[in-house]
């Protein structure tokens, strides 16, 4: 009796019967995802709201509410007007400068060569490589004692030792410096995004097109672009969430400088609500960033949508 | 077959695991009784303390001040861990345990206003600071600065140490055109000559702490100050401020060159060890490198008091104190540390080659160890000067006190911008000196409704 008992294990069944429920096997599946999205980015999201209509400082912890207090006071700050402009021109910037960098570095790596797999593998360190380390390494080329850029511009005969640029130290060219520093750690992004694209293009459209005539730019920007452009669209939404909030380039490299001219809204939050204990203006800066993530978030999803339709 | 198994095969029935769980959660139960005799002088030895301070520019002050807390642990038998983190994530971690309510037991914070924003969560030091007071003399105005609280007389933090910014120069340089950098006056002219023979003025404008310190340290020389001595209003739209604006500008143009636009702290350190620089403003730690690397150029390398200005001779100054958190575990145990490392404070003046200097009169009597007669230097009296950078040097704030309103404006980097501005014809010195002044009120204005 006690075998034949011990032969049908009942309670592993209905766990098996329960997790053949689709709905129930989903659920569970993804909870841990939502969970951590509620807890370390839901929950953060509410409280930066917060603070941001609070007079909450680290001197004194007040959750009293202001209103839109914090938000007037930003932007009545000339400096913080510049800031939001350094923003996108960073942003969208680096973005297109990744996007172009990547679409050609896709067209290289597609062709078949010797040591394409190395090249391919070398190709993402930018990506993989820790930002301070890489920063780090930007820094000093752009020194402007040591620059090995100025070194080989002017071993080159391109320019004198006076006439170097002063890449960190001259406001636009402190901008493009920053900017060259993101595009080349978004590229690597960019060259799978594109390779993945380029390879779904299914080859008889391909075929067809070069036996109608079609040359390589024209299957380029006519044939696979408007054929990858949802899944590039993708990859384009990710590059702008994390530059319009990244602050470490800035943070490592310029410190804002010279006079704010590479000043985003990330280093700004983070120099006024946590190095200076404002912490609800420095919500307040922050926050700048969500509705216009919001709108590029939704225009381009709405982009993909209609394409994909 | 798994579950169902062979009745032979098991090893554990429903009675033996009873049985077990029973006897192991008896002897748990008991242990403390039985086991308390043998182990109460084990639990008094578990006692810890954890530290945390920025790592120090003098890379042995470190080295010295791990063992020194180990030694101290082990004669009191307290586990004693140090950290230590880059100058620029101290206010970041601070705000993460205040936040957290939990962290280290003593903070060593670096920045004059920290003391002061951080005031509802440090434990009133006045005890302390008075005790130090009667074994080592008057605290300094540096050390009022950062840890007195004026409206209730507590101290928010021991004042540790300030960091001194004297002048170097390459004296060979100098004594070729006659000169010798003790005024800023001098220097324009002195600094224009040596630029023409390649060997420019070396003083950043850009984002970081050396402009930010040497800057204001010019301000107060020609008279100019962001607030007043109450540390209530702004005072910076002065017609001092825009004769010091002034300054900047004509020495960029006449004694520097626009690379000074994007140093950073370590930039004039290495312009200085390169040979090009004929003078910067700096900790010794720039001379102390040039030592290790290069002899010849580190004898030639002279320290100087800070130019003087029309108005006075001072100088910023940067500074470090601990605080006790009231969230701490252990406050009783970082008090005594504290107590003991007052205690030996000219070992730690030794220890960072007289780089950390005291906030308290008599802690390291004069003449001061190294400073006062220094074997690796020639002279060895090259650095004698420095004993008394106490008159001579000031911290954010001055001549007000340091507080959260100060602190911002100099992490906003306001003052580097109103000099870079003018010097880089941006903006003319009085328009400069205005944009700067209506942030600075704002700042105020914004505290002063927290406060």
């Amino acid at each position: 009796m006690v075998a034949i008992a011990d032969s049908v294990p009942k309670p592993v069944a209905r766990f098996r019967f329960i997790l053949d429920r689709r709905n129930v096997l989903g659920s569970i599946m993804i909870a841990p995802a939502i969970l951590y999205v509620l807890l370390l980015v839901g929950v953060p999201f509410l409280m930066a709201v917060y603070y941001s209509l609070s007079a909450y400082t680290i001197y004194d912890p007040s959750w009293s509410f202001v209103g839109l207090a914090n938000f007037e006071d930003v932007v009545q700050d000339p400096v913080f007007q510049q800031t939001l402009y350094n923003t996108f021109i960073f942003t969208f910037g680096s973005q297109m400068l990744g996007l172009i960098l990547g679409k050609f570095g896709a067209l290289v790596l597609l062709r078949p060569f010797p040591g394409r797999k190395f090249v391919r593998a070398l190709v993402i360190l930018p990506w993989a490589v820790p930002i301070a380390l890489a920063t780090v390494a930007w820094q000093w080329m752009f020194d402007s004692l040591y620059s090995v850029i100025n070194w080989t511009l002017i071993a080159l005969g391109v320019v004198t030792r006076s006439q170097a640029p002063n890449w960190l130290g001259t406001p636009h060219l402190a901008m493009l410096s920053v900017i060259v520093v993101n595009a080349w750690r978004f590229f690597p992004f960019a060259i799978v995004i594109f390779l993945a694209g380029i390879t779904a293009v299914p080859q008889d459209v391909l075929d067809a097109a070069t036996v109608d005539g079609a040359g390589f730019w024209r299957r380029n920007y006519q044939i696979i672009m408007p054929m990858i452009l949802p899944i590039v669209a993708i990859g384009l939404v990710f590059g702008i969430v994390f530059t319009f909030t990244d602050l470490s380039i800035v943070f490592l490299m310029t410190m804002g400088g010279p006079v704010g001219a590479t000043s985003v809204l990330g280093f700004a939050g983070f120099q006024t609500g946590i190095v200076s204990g404002d912490v609800s203006h420095g919500a307040a800066i922050s926050l700048f960033m969500l509705p216009v993530l919001f709108i590029v978030v939704v225009a381009m999803l709405r982009f993909i949508r209609r394409r994909e339709v | 077959m798994g579950s169902g198994g062979n009745k032979n095969n098991r090893s554990v029935t429903r009675r033996s695991f009873l049985k077990a769980s029973g006897a192991i959660g008896g002897a748990a139960g008991l242990a403390p009784v039985l086991s308390a005799p043998f182990v109460s002088r084990a639990v008094a030895d578990n006692k810890s303390l954890s530290i945390v301070q920025w790592s120090h520019f003098v890379p042995a002050y470190d080295t010295w001040f791990d063992k020194f807390a180990k030694d101290w642990g082990d004669k009191n038998k307290i586990a004693v861990t140090v950290d230590h983190v880059p100058v620029q994530d101290v206010p970041a971690r601070a705000a993460a345990e205040v936040s957290a309510q939990s962290g280290h037991d003593l903070f060593g914070f670096n920045g004059s206003g920290g003391a002061h924003l951080y005031r509802k969560f440090f434990i009133n030091l006045a005890d302390l600071v008075k005790e130090t007071e009667k074994k080592f003399g008057q605290v300094t105005t540096i050390g009022k600065q950062l840890g007195y609280n004026a409206d209730d007389g507590s101290w928010s933090a021991f004042p540790d140490f300030y960091i001194n910014f004297p002048g170097m120069y390459q004296k060979s340089l100098w004594d070729g055109i006659g000169m010798k950098p003790d005024t800023w006056d001098n220097l324009r002219i002195g600094g224009a000559k040596l630029k023409a023979k390649g060997k420019p003025v070396g003083i950043s404008l850009g984002h970081s702490n050396d402009p930010s310190t040497t800057w204001r340290g010019l301000l107060w020389s020609y008279g100019g100050a962001i607030q007043d001595a109450a540390g209530k209003k702004v005072v910076l739209d002065s017609k001092e401020a825009i004769e010091a604006a002034k300054f900047v500008a004509a020495l960029y143009k006449e004694a520097m060159t626009p690379e000074v636009l994007s140093w950073n702290d370590s930039s004039n350190n290495q312009y200085l060890a390169s040979g090009v620089a004929s003078y910067i403003v700096n900790p010794i730690s720039a001379y102390r490198t040039i030592q290790q690397s290069n002899k010849k150029l580190a004898d030639d390398i002279f320290v100087i008091e800070p130019p003087k200005g029309p108005a006075k001779q001072i100088m910023g100054a940067a500074s470090e104190f601990y605080g006790i958190w009231k969230f701490a575990k252990n406050k009783e145990a970082a008090l005594e540390f504290l107590k003991y490392y007052r205690d030996h404070w000219p070992e730690a003046f030794k220890a960072s080659e007289g780089y950390n200097n005291p906030c308290f009169a008599n802690l390291v009597p004069k003449p001061m160890p190294i400073l006062a007669n220094d074997p690796t230097s020639t002279p060895p009296t090259k650095m004698a000067i420095l004993q008394d950078s106490d008159k001579w040097s000031a911290i954010p704030g001055y001549p007000g006190p340091a507080t959260p309103a100060t602190d911002e404006i100099y992490y906003a980097f306001i003052l580097n911008d109103m000099m870079t501005k003018t010097a880089t014809g941006q903006s003319s010195a009085e328009d400069s000196v205005k944009m700067a002044t209506q942030r600075c009120e704002a700042i105020f204005r914004k505290w002063a409704r927290r406060t």
